[in-house]
């Protein structure tokens, strides 16, 4: 039974020496990319100037034109992420900030997201490679009730989000290879879908005094920045509107612009605008925040 | 609780202390403490049915003593035909009564009279049809006077109940299992360390292979009318490596763990995607359901006593029950009928047996026919596995019609957001592993053993999928 212990202790101990080493390569890789993801991306950064920062969801980022701030003169990079919280909003911007990023206006998304203070996996699992690298990440992930094993336990937070910072990540990472989430100053474009689902119930949606908005609107106060809280448009056959109701009802500060584009032409799903659509958003944006 | 949850690794470790360093005494506290660590891990998942599994062991274990100590056959025959009806009775309603509910309900349907079935919608207790046959094959046995009736309830209920092979086999035979839970098992340094070293691989076989093929196939066959020939030919060789990792390394992880308790299970798999013909790919697929089979139906059935005729007859039962014990669908019954027609040729021409050795591989002709048999026995596996995997016949043809006319060959992307042929050089160089240790349990053992421990720790920490859990598939069986 002795020997068989002694067994079970190498194998652990290999077990054990194994995670360290791999968190070890894992991590070295990851810190000198900002090529693959918008987190990444702000992370590894230099201190830039913006104009305009656009924060939120993928209805931020399929919804925002770059290129149409640009055209007015204005610096724009958005930073809307599919699937992200205002939870993981609240953190992108704080990392801005900490990078001494100078920021003159800020436009959240600020609609369907508001429903929620949890964390979103997908893009939460992004952020784990540089938990021990930035103060900031660490205390905004304190409270999460895994923070204790992600943050001690070797290589567990790379095994626990193996989908978005796993071995197929690492490698692409390790070579280098790009993606096009960067592309078009962070705006992805979407199609017309012409077998797209036109329909949606947010009944069972309920806005709520986000904390993280709030986190949001104190950084920007502290800073100096104009926020800018917007809401976006829905298509037509959506069961729940008076959602938005609620929403101004609890932020009067929330602009409203979930009805300045309308008809499904322009729409690729129902919560997401095709590139027309998107561009007709922006140009409203732009003609009714910054021109006026 | 699953062999590949963090509570199993807390539950297995405490297990092994408590049976060898604090009930070790005599083999009534081991099989004591194995039956209570038994008990637990059954009712990890639903407790209720722990009722149904102290139900079966105490009708086997009275019944067999009733038919031993029966004095006329008829008597005997009695006993065992209720014992096998109400055995069979329970998994009939719930594996099967409301598949023959709808079937039943279709047929009429069809005939003009409009009814609606009355459907029970039970859950199904989770590892059923295996101890279900396990007591089958003991109250069987007793009739035929292969072995007397076990006496001692406590060795006969652990027999029923042993956790490593409790939800998902192997089938153990009374013969086998009986005799090792009857004496104390003293500990053995090699039996454990080859116990660990079949777990590893176990868990590679089931999180780097079985679950990283699983995300593929899945995107593909959920799919499968958007996708392009290359797709679908991967899509289901994606599938045939999911479901061998994923069976196979449960039995690897089951047989592993009972070594560490000093009891060795039967094996269940031999390296089945190198066979040469379909009918070797049964002697090292599912080994303990195919023997049990074999045993219990094919051979009471006359097996090949009766001439060609039977042998037809009886090959086309075996494999059609078989298909059906894995599920109430019948993409399980085509899948066991393309078994079955497989085997065909090799039944006609008396060459079911002509495979029966060890592969021998050389430079020269006979070991290049020899890999394209097992290239050909490998394809039309695949082939029906696509019925195994698909939710319906209809949708199993559709996929295999798109392949064959499709006829094109680009790479393509996948809604789990890889492309197609990604996985492919994990799939190589995982068979090229099992290749040069087909004639070992596992690939672990022998020289430079650590050196491999390793790799397959880091391979399973870098390449495992973790995210996107899968339970074993044969839970659901």
């Amino acid at each position: 039974m002795k020997q068989f212990l002694v067994f079970i202790g190498k194998i652990l101990l290999v077990l054990l020496l194994s995670a360290f080493a791999l968190d070890f390569i894992y991590t070295t890789v990851f810190a000198q990319s900002e090529t693959r993801n918008k987190v990444e991306n702000v992370i590894n950064s230099k201190p830039h100037n913006y104009d305009v920062i656009i924060l939120g969801t993928s209805r931020a980022n399929n919804h925002f034109v770059s290129e149409l701030f640009e055209k007015e003169g204005l610096k724009t990079f958005n930073y809307g992420m599919s699937g992200a919280h205002l939870f993981e909003t609240s953190l992108l911007l704080k990392l801005m900030i900490e990078r001494n990023w100078k920021i003159k206006n800020i436009i959240v998304e600020t609609d369907l997201n508001l429903s929620n203070e949890k964390r979103d996996d997908g893009t939460f699992g992004r952020f784990m490679p540089f938990m021990h690298q930035s103060e900031t990440i660490t205390e905004h992930f304190k409270k999460e009730p895994d923070f204790t094993e992600l943050y001690y336990v070797p290589f567990y937070r790379y095994i626990q989000f193996d989908a978005k910072v796993g071995f197929r990540a690492w490698y692409k990472t390790l070579l280098n290879e790009p993606t096009n989430t960067l592309a078009n100053n962070g705006y992805y474009p979407l199609g017309f879908n012409p077998k797209a689902n036109m329909k949606n119930n947010i009944e069972s949606l309920v806005p709520l005094r986000n904390r993280y908005f709030e986190e949001i609107k104190q950084i920007c106060k502290a800073n100096n920045i104009n926020l800018i809280a917007v809401t976006t448009p829905m298509c037509s056959n959506v069961k729940g509107m008076d959602y938005f109701k609620k929403v101004k009802a609890l932020y009067p500060e929330i602009k409203e612009y979930e009805h300045v584009v309308e008809g499904d032409q322009y729409f690729s799903s129902c919560g997401h605008l095709n590139d027309k659509g998107a561009r007709l958003y922006t140009t409203k944006i732009i003609e009714d925040l910054f021109k006026k | 609780m699953f062999f590949n949850s963090l509570s199993f690794a807390i539950f297995l470790p405490i297990v092994f202390l408590l049976y060898w360093l604090v009930f070790n005494k005599n083999k009534t506290t081991q099989n004591a403490v194995l039956i209570v660590a038994s008990y637990y891990f059954y009712s990890c998942w639903d407790w209720r049915f722990l009722f149904l599994l102290v139900f079966s062991t105490l009708l086997d274990y009275f019944s067999a003593i009733m038919m031993e100590n029966s004095t006329s056959d008829k008597k005997r025959k009695i006993w065992l035909w209720l014992t096998i009806g109400i055995n069979l009775g329970f998994l009939g309603v719930f594996k099967y009564y409301d598949f023959f509910a709808q079937s039943f309900t279709e047929l009429l349907n069809g005939f003009g009279f409009q009814t609606n079935p009355v459907l029970l919608k039970l859950i199904l207790p989770v590892g059923i049809s295996f101890y279900t046959f396990h007591g089958l094959s003991y109250v069987i046995d007793i009739y035929y006077k292969r072995i007397t009736a076990e006496r001692n309830f406590i060795d006969y209920s652990l027999f029923v109940s042993y956790f490593p092979l409790l939800v998902a086999g192997p089938i153990e035979r009374a013969t086998h299992l009986l005799p090792q839970v009857k004496i104390k098992r003293h500990f053995n340094f090699e039996k454990a360390k080859e116990g660990i070293y079949q777990i590893i691989w176990g868990l590679v076989k089931k999180v780097v292979i079985a679950d990283s093929c699983a995300t593929y196939a899945n995107a593909v066959f959920d799919n499968y009318e958007s996708m392009n020939s290359l797709s679908l030919i991967l899509g289901a060789v994606y599938f045939a490596f999911q479901i061998y990792g994923d069976f196979s390394g449960y039995s690897d992880i089951a047989l592993g763990t009972s070594k560490l308790f000093g009891i060795d299970l039967l094996k269940n798999f031999n390296y089945p995607y190198f066979s040469r013909d379909i009918a070797e790919f049964w002697r090292r697929w599912h080994i303990s359901l195919s023997s049990w089979f074999r045993d219990y139906l094919y051979i009471p059935l006359g097996g090949s006593q009766g001439g060609m005729w039977m042998k037809v007859r009886n090959t086309f039962i075996i494999f059609l029950v078989s298909g059906f014990w894995h599920g109430a669908n019948w993409t399980f019954i085509i899948w066991g009928l393309l078994n079955a027609i497989y085997f065909l040729p090799l039944l006609l021409q008396n060459k079911n047996r002509s495979n029966m050795g060890e592969i021998e591989m050389g430079w020269n002709l006979s070991s290049v026919k020899t890999i394209l048999n097992i290239l050909g026995t490998f394809a039309l596996t695949t082939i029906a596995w696509i019925f195994f995997r698909a939710k319906s016949i209809t949708e199993a043809i559709g996929y295999i019609q798109k392949m064959v006319t499709d006829f094109q060959f680009d790479s393509q992307y996948l809604s789990n957001e890889r492309y197609n042929f990604e996985l492919l050089l994990l799939v190589v160089v995982f068979v090229l592993v099992e290749w040069f240790n087909r004639s070992k349990v596992e690939p672990l053992s022998g020289k430079a053993s650590l050196i491999k421990v390793t790799l397959a720790i880091m391979t399973l920490l870098a390449l495992g999928v973790y995210s996107d859990y899968k339970e074993f598939i044969y839970f659901q069986f």
